[in-house]
C-alpha cells in the first residue's frame, strides 16, 4: 500500500525517507484541492453565517456586535413563527405527496412491460428542469385565463377558480410543483431498490398466498428501506430548502400564504437590507438541515463505513 | 437482463389459465399498471408541453384557452426572444459559466475521488466527510454571508464569483459519485498495471478512466444540470444586467415586460429549458442506469 516504498531490509536511507514521505502526501494532494473549494466558500459561508448572526449592519455594511439581540427580535417576530411553521407545513404536505408520488411511480415503472426506457427516460426529465422554469410552468399552467387547469375544468364545466390569488390554493399549488420537480429522483432511487430485492421472494409469497398488498408492505417496503431513507432525506432537503420555486411563483404572496423561513430571509436580507436577521434565520435553515444530514449520516453512511471495517478486519 | 426474461414469462403464464382468468388478469393489470402509467406521463409533459404550446400560440388564442394545440402554429414569439437586448449575452453567459463549472469539479473531484477510492490515510473519514456534508446545507441559507464576503473581495458582478461558487457547490456531488464508480474498479486489475510499471497517472489515466467512464459522464452531466440551472447564487451575487444567467433573466423577465405577453414568455422559458434537456436526452441512459443502480444519492 502507501508504504510500500520502504526498504526491505528496515534500513532507511535518506532518499527512501523522502520516496516515503512523498508517497505518503499523494492522497492529500489529491484531495485537498477540491476541498480548497468547498472549505474555502461552503465553510466560510457557514462560519461567516453564524458571525453575522451576532452582529448588526448598517447601510454601508460596517457590523457592530449585538450578541444575541438579532436571535431574540427574530423569535419573537411574528411572521417568523408564521413562516416557520408554514415551512413545516408545507415540507410535510410535500414529503407526504411526494414520496406517495415516488413509490406509485417507481412501482408502475418497476411492472410496466414495454417501452420500459422511454418511460423512465420521460420520468427523469423534471429534474433537469431548473426550479425558476418549473415555478413560470407551474404559475402558466394554473393561470386564471390561459391555464392547463382552469382549461380541463371548464371543459367539464366545473368553476374555475383563482389558483395563485387565493391563500389555501396557491399553498397547494407551490407544494404540486415542488413535487413536480423533486419526485423525479427520488422515483429512480425507489426504483432502483425496487430492482435490488430478489424475484424468487415475490414468487414464494405468491405462493404462500401472501395478496398484493401484503407482500408490499411485509416484503417490498421492509426490504427497500434503505432506499426509501435515501429518498426521504432528498424529498425534506430539497422542501426545506424550496425557494426558487416559491419566489418565481408567488414571491410568497398572495397574503404571504407562501412565505417560507427561506423566502423570508431573502425578503429581510435582500430587501430590507438587515443581514444579521437574515443571517439568523439562516442558521435556523441550517441548523434543521444539518439535523435532517446528521440522521443522515447516522444512519446510511456511518452504518457503511461500519460495514466496511468489518469486512476489511 | 433477468428482468426482461421475467416480463416475457408473465404472458405465459397467463396464457395457460381460462381466458376468462385471463382477461380479468389483464383487465386489473391495465388498471393498476396503465392509470399510474397515463398519470405519470401526463403529469410530467403537462407543463412543459402547455408552455410550448402557449408559445406556438397568438396573445388573444391564450387568453381565450379554449384549445390545447395551437390554430395557427408560429414561431413569432421565439422571433421576439432572440431579438430581446441582451439575451445572447445570457445565454453567453450561462454557458460559459456551466462550462467552467462542469469541468474545473469534474478535474478536481476525478483527483480527490481516486484519492478517497485507493489509498488508506489518516483522517480519511473526516476528510470524506467534509466533502459530503456541504451536500445537505440548502444553498439559499448561504446567500447572505457570500454576499458580505464576495463584497468585501470585490468580486459581486464579476464571472469569478460565479465560477468560484458553482465550483465549490459542484464538486461535492461529483466527487461522492465518483467515489462509488472507482471503487468497484477491481483493485487487481490495477496492480497489474503498476507490475508492468505504471505509475498513478497512468493508472488513472488508462486504467480507472476508462473502466469507470459512465460514472465520469453522470457526474458531468448533472455538473452541467447544477451549473446551468443555479439560480440562488446568481441572484444574489449579480446585480448587473449584462452579468445574468438564463434562469435569473427569466425571473426578472416578469418585471421587465410591460404586458404579460404569456407567448413570449412561454417561449423564453422553453429556450432555457431546451438546451440542458438536449444533452439529458443524448446521455439519458447513463444518467438514469447511474441513479437507479444508487450511484448517485
Amino acid at each position: 500500500m502507501a508504504s510500500s516504498t520502504e526498504a526491505d531490509d528496515g534500513r532507511l536511507t535518506a532518499r527512501d525517507w523522502f520516496a516515503d514521505r512523498a508517497t505518503h502526501a499523494v492522497p492529500y494532494l489529491l484531495v485537498i484541492p477540491g476541498l480548497i473549494f468547498v472549505i474555502g466558500v461552503l465553510g466560510y459561508a457557514v462560519i461567516g453565517g453564524f458571525v453575522l448572526s451576532v452582529n448588526e449592519t448598517d447601510m454601508f455594511l460596517n457590523k457592530s456586535f449585538v450578541g444575541l439581540r438579532n436571535y431574540i427580535t427574530v423569535f419573537n417576530d411574528p411572521r417568523f413563527q408564521a413562516s416557520l411553521i408554514r415551512t413545516i407545513v408545507f415540507v410535510i404536505c410535500s414529503i407526504t405527496l411526494g414520496i406517495v408520488m415516488s413509490m406509485i411511480f417507481a412501482l408502475t415503472l418497476y411492472h410496466v412491460g414495454f417501452g420500459r426506457r422511454f418511460f423512465r427516460g420521460i420520468s427523469l426529465v423534471p429534474y433537469f428542469v431548473s426550479g425558476i422554469a418549473t415555478a413560470v410552468m407551474f404559475r402558466f399552467v394554473f393561470t386564471t385565463s390561459g391555464g392547463f387547469a382552469n382549461f380541463v375544468l371548464y371543459k367539464f364545466g366545473l368553476p374555475t377558480p383563482s389558483w395563485l390569488g387565493n391563500p389555501y390554493l396557491a399553498f397547494m399549488v407551490a407544494v404540486f410543483a415542488n413535487c413536480w420537480h423533486m419526485v423525479p429522483f427520488s422515483t429512480l432511487i425507489l426504483l432502483g431498490g425496487l430492482q435490488t430485492v430478489d424475484r424468487d421472494i415475490y414468487d414464494a409469497a405468491t405462493i404462500d398466498g401472501a395478496s398484493g398488498t401484503q407482500t408490499f408492505f411485509k416484503i417490498t417496503l421492509p426490504m427497500i428501506k434503505p432506499m426509501l431513507g435515501v429518498s426521504l432525506i432528498w424529498v425534506s432537503y430539497i422542501s426545506f430548502s424550496t425557494f426558487d420555486i416559491i419566489l418565481a411563483m408567488t414571491s410568497g404572496g398572495p397574503q404571504r400564504a407562501t412565505e417560507v423561513v427561506s423566502m423570508y430571509m431573502y425578503q429581510l436580507a435582500y430587501l430590507q437590507l438587515d443581514f444579521g436577521q437574515g443571517a439568523v434565520l439562516m442558521v435556523v435553515l441550517l441548523s434543521i438541515n444539518t439535523l435532517l444530514s446528521l440522521f443522515y449520516i447516522y444512519f446510511f453512511v456511518l452504518s457503511d463505513m461500519r460495514d466496511a471495517k468489518e469486512a476489511k478486519t | 437482463m433477468s428482468e426482461t426474461l421475467n416480463h416475457q414469462e408473465q404472458p405465459v403464464l397467463g396464457r395457460e389459465r381460462s381466458s376468462l382468468q385471463h382477461y380479468l388478469r389483464r383487465s386489473r393489470r391495465f388498471l393498476l399498471i396503465g392509470l399510474p402509467l397515463a398519470f405519470l406521463v401526463i403529469w410530467t409533459s403537462v407543463p412543459i408541453l402547455w408552455a410550448f404550446m402557449a408559445s406556438l400560440k397568438e396573445p388573444l388564442e391564450i387568453y381565450e384557452s379554449n384549445t390545447f394545440f395551437p390554430r395557427s402554429p408560429s414561431l413569432e414569439a421565439y422571433q421576439t426572444v432572440l431579438a430581446i437586448d441582451g439575451f445572447g449575452k445570457w445565454i453567453f453567459n450561462s454557458v460559459l459559466v456551466t462550462v467552467v463549472a462542469t469541468i474545473v469539479p469534474l478535474i478536481l473531484s476525478i483527483l480527490a475521488a481516486y484519492g478517497f477510492a485507493r489509498y488508506f490515510f489518516r483522517f480519511r473519514h473526516i476528510l470524506l466527510l467534509l466533502y459530503l456534508v456541504p451536500r445537505i446545507i440548502p444553498r439559499v441559507s448561504l446567500i447572505v454571508p457570500l454576499n458580505d464576503l464576495m463584497s468585501n473581495l470585490g468580486l459581486i458582478n464579476t464571472y469569478w464569483v460565479l465560477y468560484i461558487t458553482y465550483i465549490a457547490s459542484a464538486v461535492p456531488l461529483s466527487t461522492w459519485i465518483l467515489v462509488g464508480f472507482f471503487k468497484s474498479v477491481p483493485k487487481e486489475i490495477e496492480e497489474s498495471a503498476t507490475i508492468d510499471g505504471a505509475n498513478m497517472w497512468n493508472r488513472l489515466r488508462y486504467v480507472i478512466l476508462p473502466i469507470a467512464w459512465p460514472g465520469v459522464v453522470t457526474a458531468a452531466v448533472l455538473c452541467i444540470r447544477e451549473g446551468w440551472n443555479e439560480f440562488a447564487f446568481v441572484l444574489a451575487l449579480v446585480t448587473e444586467t449584462g452579468m445574468r444567467t438564463l434562469p435569473y433573466a427569466l425571473y426578472t423577465l416578469r418585471d421587465s415586460m410591460g404586458v404579460q405577453n404569456f407567448a413570449v414568455y412561454n417561449a423564453f422559458t422553453i429556450l432555457t429549458v431546451l438546451p440542458l434537456l438536449i444533452v439529458y436526452l443524448l446521455l439519458e441512459r447513463r444518467v438514469v442506469e447511474s441513479i437507479v443502480t444508487g450511484a448517485v444519492k
